[in-house]
């Protein structure tokens, strides 16, 4: 019996000492588990509070990119700038390297390094970024100074010319223009300023070649030569024959009058809407040029009075005709006719007659006759106000040659 | 035994981090495809600052995408981060753009309407003004002015027609100071005129 007790109790005692052996056996696995857990946490928990701190660097390089952004910096710069985005886009690629480690292992000195010398190239760029735009707003205060100039000179020479039409249209939209260029550059917008200076420069360009094309006439030196033949022969014609003669200078826009080879007396006049050109057909509102006479009075005109000149000559009569047969005129154009120096008001606009106030009228309708030698040219010296005008525009236009 | 469930355990946990790992393709083209649109809704135009910052803030998905790329063990959680925040500011700004568009039409008609107003002015101050002695001159080129300034007005009309606002209201202010100098050119003619009348000096 006390054997058989003995070994209930060695037994007892095996299986306890076995389930103790159990239960060491499984905690020497357990607990470097639970002990490296906890150490992992913990320094998890120790590096969340030290998690390293992305460098200012960063977001200082983040204003600094958008700043020079809005400056226009691609425009101006696009070189440097794509240089400083390049370098941007790699720190960034760097940046984001950096990010993506275990926070462990993080380190941002490289970064900082980077964008340390990315703030330096920005600001490099922000500095030739401010003289670039600062020399473009010169350049274009000046440019807009220069055309304000040269729209300026073009008014006052189609008001001078009774220039109403497609010109004057063409210049005021120049103008426009020009307002807009002016409120850009207000707004800092210089590239857009600037796109609309050269719209401007076209607009009057066109105006230029145009008006060159019309006006040219009055600096042509050859053309003032046989004006002046022909002013001289009149002033002659009544010296020798002891008469009155007119001459008519389309460019002083005056009309003299001599007796016996001396100026009597000048007057102003007006002339047509494009009294400037010489009369080629009927009803293009030019003014004859060439030597006429009177051939006719009216006392009763609806101008006040009127004197009948003998356009178109002989000479006036072959130019057209030389005109349709090379086809510089249509054939059913007509040669015009019904010239006359009229009463009515030199302020008045003419369908290619000259007009005088009434008093001046008077006085020449009183010692004229028919037969009266009337004389009219464009100009009869080189300087007159036309080629002033247009040497004026020339030269603010960088001496433009004329036709 | 014991081998066996490590190689299970290993390839679960494999299959983990490659299920982790799968690029956003999806989320790329939904948000391209949403930044695209709203682009050529006008974005640019009429918030140019914020078409910049969301081209931006997707170029930076992309760079995170890249990296993940090379990686072994990737994960692209941060980057479909990334790019819901763009998705959600573009549709953000989507929303908002019709507003903008709306009031940037608002500012080009008023303009428009100022500078009809003054050209309207300058028109018939210089219908009333006679055509008479001294003036005839004036007047003619005065009507070549007016002529240049209804051919502004219509590239104003022109512009709004083309959803170009900004340019409209430069022009049609610009337009509106010019109309007022030939107004003030018409008003200089009429004083002529009535100066050149008899007993009226």
């Amino acid at each position: 019996m006390k054997l058989l007790k003995r070994q209930r109790q060695e037994n007892l005692g095996k299986s306890k000492a076995g389930l103790s052996n159990g239960v060491t056996g499984g905690s020497s696995i357990l607990k470097p588990m639970v002990t490296s857990a906890f150490l992992l946490l913990l320094l998890s928990s120790l590096g969340c509070f030290n998690e390293k701190p992305v460098p200012p660097e960063v977001s200082l390089v983040q204003v600094q990119e958008a700043d020079l952004w809005r400056a226009e910096a691609p425009l101006y710069l696009p070189d440097q700038y794509a240089d400083y985005k390049e370098h941007l886009t790699l720190a960034q690629k760097n940046l984001l390297k950096t990010n993506a480690q275990f926070r462990w292992f993080r380190d941002y000195k490289a970064v900082q390094a980077e964008f340390l010398q990315l703030l330096n190239q920005g600001e490099e760029l922000s500095k030739k970024l401010r003289v670039e735009k600062e020399e473009k707003a010169k350049s274009i205060f000046d440019q807009m100074e220069s055309l304000k100039e040269r729209l300026r000179i073009f008014t006052q020479l189609t008001l001078m010319l009774h220039e109403g039409g497609p010109s004057r249209s063409s210049l005021t939209k120049a103008g426009v223009a020009l307002n807009e260029a002016v409120i850009l550059l207000k707004e800092n917008r210089l590239l857009a300023s600037e796109q609309k200076l050269a719209e401007v420069e076209m607009a009057i360009m066109e105006t230029e070649e145009a008006m060159l094309f019309v006006l040219g006439r009055y600096q042509n030196s050859h053309l003032i030569s046989k004006w002046k033949e022909w002013a001289q022969e009149t002033i002659e014609k009544s010296k020798e024959r002891d008469i009155y003669s007119i001459l008519i200078i389309k460019s002083e826009k005056k009309l003299i009058l001599f007796k016996k080879g001396k100026a009597v007396n000048a007057y102003p006049i007006g002339l047509g809407k494009k009294g400037w050109l010489k009369k080629r057909y009927a009803k293009d509102h030019a003014t004859p040029e060439g030597k006429y006479r009177i051939i006719g009075k009216n006392p009763r005109s609806r101008f006040y009075k009127a004197l009948l000149i003998n356009y178109p000559n002989e000479h006036d009569r072959r130019e057209f005709q030389d005109a349709q047969e090379k086809g510089r005129l249509l054939k059913k154009a007509g040669i015009g006719g019904l010239i006359e120096i009229h009463g009515g008001g030199k302020g008045n606009l003419t369908e290619g007659c000259i007009a005088l106030d009434n008093g001046p009228m008077e006085e020449i309708y009183n010692v004229v006759g028919t037969g009266t030698p009337v004389t009219i040219v464009g100009a009869l010296d080189e300087q007159n106000s036309i080629s002033s005008a247009l040497q004026e525009m020339q030269r603010t236009h960088g001496q433009k040659k004329t036709p | 035994m014991r081998t066996m469930r490590l190689l299970v355990l290993g390839f679960a946990i494999l299959t983990f981090l490659v299920a982790c790992g799968k690029k956003p393709t999806q989320e790329i083209e939904s948000t391209q495809g949403a930044l695209n649109a709203v682009a050529s809704e006008g974005l640019g135009k009429y918030a140019p600052e914020d078409e910049k910052k969301l081209k931006d803030a997707l170029a930076l998905a992309m760079e995170e995408i890249k990296i993940q790329d090379n990686k072994t063990f990737k994960s692209y959680d941060k980057a479909k981060q990334m790019l819901a925040e763009v998705k959600k500011s573009t549709e953000e700004m989507k929303a908002a753009l019709p507003a903008k568009k709306e009031q940037a039409k608002q500012n080009a008609l008023g303009a428009q309407g100022s500078a009809k107003e003054a050209f309207n002015e300058a028109k018939s101050l210089l219908a009333k003004a006679p055509a008479g002695k001294g003036t005839a001159a004036d007047i003619q080129a005065l009507k070549g002015d007016v002529k240049g300034l209804e051919d502004s007005l219509a590239e104003v009309q022109a512009l709004i027609e083309k959803e170009e606002y900004g340019e409209a209201v430069t022009k049609a202010n610009a337009l509106k100071e010019k109309a007022s100098g030939v107004t003030n050119q018409v008003n200089e003619a009429l004083k002529k005129a009535k100066a050149g009348k008899p007993g009226k000096k």
